[in-house]
C-alpha cells in the first residue's frame, strides 16, 4: 500500500465498467482506483480499451454497466458537466483546434472557468510549465510540432482548472527527448496537487512516472501493482516493455 | 460611367444582403456539416413576422425589424432542436440531417400557404426608397444604400462576437472540432442553438430586405439558393468566404443586369458555380477538404 492509498477515500473510482461499440465490446469489467495525489497509469496494447475508458469517465461514450465514482459521487452527464466536476482530458491524438491560435486554445480550455483572475493565473503557470506555449501563444495551433501540440494540449486541459488530469498517450507519435521533456512537466504538474490518471502503449515511460499501474488486456484487467514492481515484472517486460519477445 | 457606379453600388447592395444569409448558412454547416436547406425559411418567417407586426403595432420598422430576428431565431431553434438534433445524437450520417432540412423547408413554405395564402405582399413604405445623388457620380436609391449599411453593420456585429466573445471562441473551435469542444466544457447542444438563432437572425435581416425588394411570398426564401450559390463559390464553412462570394455573386448579377441583359441574371450565377466547382472545388476562400479529419 502505498501512502495515497492509505487515505481512505480513491478520488476516482472505476468499478466492473462495461462498454460495447455495437457487438464489439470495449471494456469487460474494469476496475481502477485513484487516490488523491497519484500519478496511475494503465497500460496496454493497441485496442486494448485505454481509450474507451478515458472516454467512458469523460461522458463521451455511453457505458453499459458498471459505475465511475468521482469523489465518492456517481460522474454522470455528458463531457462538458464531467468537466465542470473538476476531470479533464488531454485527448489522444491531441486533438488542438488547429485554426486557432495557442492562446485561443488554452482559453478554450478554460471555458468552465467563470473568475477571470484564476484564468489568468492558470494562464501564467501553464506557460512557466511550457514557455514554448509562451513564445508561440499568437501562432496557430495547426503550425505548431508534434510535441508543442502535444504540450497545447496538456495546458488546454490544465486550463480548466481539474483536480484529476486524464492523459490519454501523450507520447504518441513523439521523439524519445521530447517524452523525456513532457514526462518531467507532468511529474512537475503532479507535484503541484494535481492527480494524474494516464493511459500509454509507451508503457516503460509511463511505469517509470507513475506511482501505481494497472495493465489492460482486451477490456479487462490483468495486473496491478506498483509501479516499480510492474517495472520489473518479468511477464510485463516480456509483454510491454520490449526486453522480451513482444505480445503482438 | 454613371451606369457603372449604379451598378456597383447595386450590386454590392444585392450582395451583402445575400451575405446576411449566405454567412448564417456557412455558420451552421461548419459547425453540423450539412446543407440547411430550411434556411430560405427562416428568412421568409422573419419576413412575415415584421410585414404582420408593421401592420398591427403602427409601421415601427425598427420594432418590427427586432421582432422579426428574434421570431426567426427563435424558430430556427426550435427547427434544430425538433428536426435535426433527434437525428443528430443518433447518428454521423449528415444526409440524414439535408433530407430532414428539405422536409422542414416544405413544412415552413406551406404552413405560410395555408394560412396567409400565396399572394405577394409589399411592405409598407417604412423603408425610405428615394433616388440619391451619390457624390455627383451616380444615381442610386437610398435602400441600395441603407441595406448595403445594415447589412455591413450586422456582418461587423457578428465578426465581433466570433472573435471577442467566450461563445464566439468556442464556435469557432466547433467549426474546427465539435466533439473537443464538448471536451473543454461547452455544452454542444446549447452552441448549436446560438449558432441557429444567429442563423435566423442575420437571415430575417436579409428577409426584410428581400420583401422589400422583391415583395413577400411563401416562395421568397428560394432565393436563398443564390446564398448557397455565394458560399460555394467563397468556400463552404468559411465565413469571409461566404461574404466575398456574395458580393462577388452581386456584382456579377447586377453589371450583367446593366449591360448585357437582365434575363442573363441566372445563367451568370449558375455558370460561375459550375466553373467554381471544376477549378476550384473547395471554393474561393475554402479549407481543403482533407484538413478536416
Ligand atoms: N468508435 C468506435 N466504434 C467501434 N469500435 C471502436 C470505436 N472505438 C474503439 N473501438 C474498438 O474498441 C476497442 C478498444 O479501442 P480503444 O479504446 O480505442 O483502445 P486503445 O485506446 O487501448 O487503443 C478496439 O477493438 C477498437 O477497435
Ligand atoms: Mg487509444
Amino acid at each position: 500500500m502505498t501512502e495515497a492509498q492509505n487515505q481512505k477515500q480513491p478520488l476516482l473510482s472505476v468499478r466492473d465498467l462495461h462498454v460495447s461499440y455495437g457487438a464489439i465490446k470495449a471494456l469487460r469489467g474494469f476496475n481502477l482506483d485513484v487516490y488523491p495525489g497519484e500519478i496511475v497509469c494503465v497500460i496496454g496494447s493497441n485496442g486494448a480499451g485505454k481509450s474507451t475508458l478515458m472516454n467512458a469517465i469523460m461522458g463521451n461514450v455511453k457505458k453499459q454497466s458498471g459505475k465511475i465514482l468521482f469523489e465518492g459521487k456517481p460522474l454522470e452527464g455528458q463531457s462538458f458537466q464531467v468537466v465542470t466536476k473538476g476531470l479533464s482530458l488531454s485527448p489522444e491524438g491531441r486533438k488542438v483546434f488547429a485554426p486557432l491560435t495557442v492562446y485561443e486554445n488554452l482559453m478554450m480550455g478554460s471555458f468552465p472557468v467563470n473568475d477571470k483572475e484564476k484564468v489568468k493565473k492558470d494562464l501564467e503557470w501553464v506557460y512557466t510549465l511550457f514557455p514554448r506555449l509562451r513564445e508561440r501563444r499568437s501562432q496557430y495551433a495547426g503550425t505548431l510540432s508534434g510535441g508543442e501540440q502535444q504540450m497545447l494540449a496538456i495546458g488546454r486541459a490544465l486550463m480548466a482548472s481539474p483536480r484529476l488530469l486524464l492523459l490519454d498517450e501523450p507520447s504518441l507519435g513523439l521523439a524519445p527527448i521530447i517524452i523525456k521533456d513532457i514526462f518531467k512537466e507532468l511529474k512537475r504538474i503532479n507535484e503541484e496537487g494535481v492527480t494524474i490518471l494516464l493511459v500509454e502503449q509507451n508503457a516503460r515511460q509511463a511505469l517509470l512516472l507513475s506511482h501505481r499501474g494497472y495493465v489492460m488486456q482486451t477490456g479487462q484487467l490483468v495486473m496491478e501493482g506498483d509501479a516499480k514492481e510492474l517495472l520489473h515484472n518479468p511477464e510485463i517486460q516480456a509483454a510491454y516493455l520490449g526486453t522480451g519477445k513482444k505480445a503482438h | 460611367m454613371d451606369t457603372l457606379i449604379q451598378q456597383i453600388i447595386n450590386g454590392l447592395s444585392l450582395g451583402s444582403v445575400y451575405a446576411l444569409i449566405a454567412v448564417g448558412y456557412s455558420l451552421v454547416y461548419s459547425i453540423l456539416l450539412f446543407s440547411n436547406f430550411a434556411h430560405g425559411g427562416f428568412l421568409v418567417i422573419g419576413g412575415y413576422i415584421c410585414y404582420y407586426t408593421l401592420a398591427a403595432m403602427g409601421h415601427n420598422i425598427w420594432l418590427s425589424g427586432l421582432l422579426a430576428m428574434v421570431g426567426a431565431g427563435v424558430v430556427a431553434i426550435l427547427v434544430e432542436r425538433l428536426a435535426y438534433k433527434p437525428i443528430r445524437e443518433r447518428t454521423n450520417v449528415t444526409l440524414y440531417l439535408l433530407i430532414a432540412s428539405m422536409g422542414m423547408s416544405i413544412v415552413i413554405e406551406n404552413i405560410f400557404v395555408v394560412t396567409v395564402g400565396g399572394r405577394f405582399r409589399a411592405l409598407p413604405p417604412v423603408i425610405p426608397t428615394d433616388p440619391v445623388n451619390f457624390f455627383g457620380l451616380a444615381t442610386t436609391s437610398a435602400f441600395d444604400l441603407l441595406s448595403l449599411g445594415m447589412a455591413v453593420l450586422f456582418l461587423a456585429a457578428l465578426q465581433i462576437f466570433l472573435s471577442k466573445t467566450k461563445w464566439g471562441l468556442a464556435i469557432r473551435a466547433a467549426s474546427y472540432d465539435l466533439r473537443t469542444s464538448g471536451l473543454m466544457g461547452v455544452n454542444v447542444n446549447r452552441l448549436i442553438s446560438i449558432v441557429f438563432f444567429v442563423a435566423g437572425l442575420l437571415a430575417a435581416v436579409g428577409g426584410i430586405f428581400l420583401s422589400v425588394r422583391y415583395t413577400l411570398y411563401p416562395q421568397l426564401g428560394f432565393i436563398t439558393i443564390k446564398a448557397f450559390v455565394a458560399a460555394v463559390i467563397g468556400g463552404l464553412g468559411s465565413l469571409p468566404g461566404a461574404v466575398l462570394g456574395s458580393l462577388i455573386l452581386g456584382l456579377a448579377e447586377m453589371l450583367t443586369a446593366g449591360f448585357i441583359s437582365s434575363q442573363m441574371r441566372d445563367l451568370v450565377v449558375f455558370g460561375m458555380l459550375v466553373l467554381t466547382l471544376l477549378w476550384r472545388p473547395s471554393g474561393l476562400l475554402g479549407k481543403q477538404v482533407s484538413e478536416k479529419v
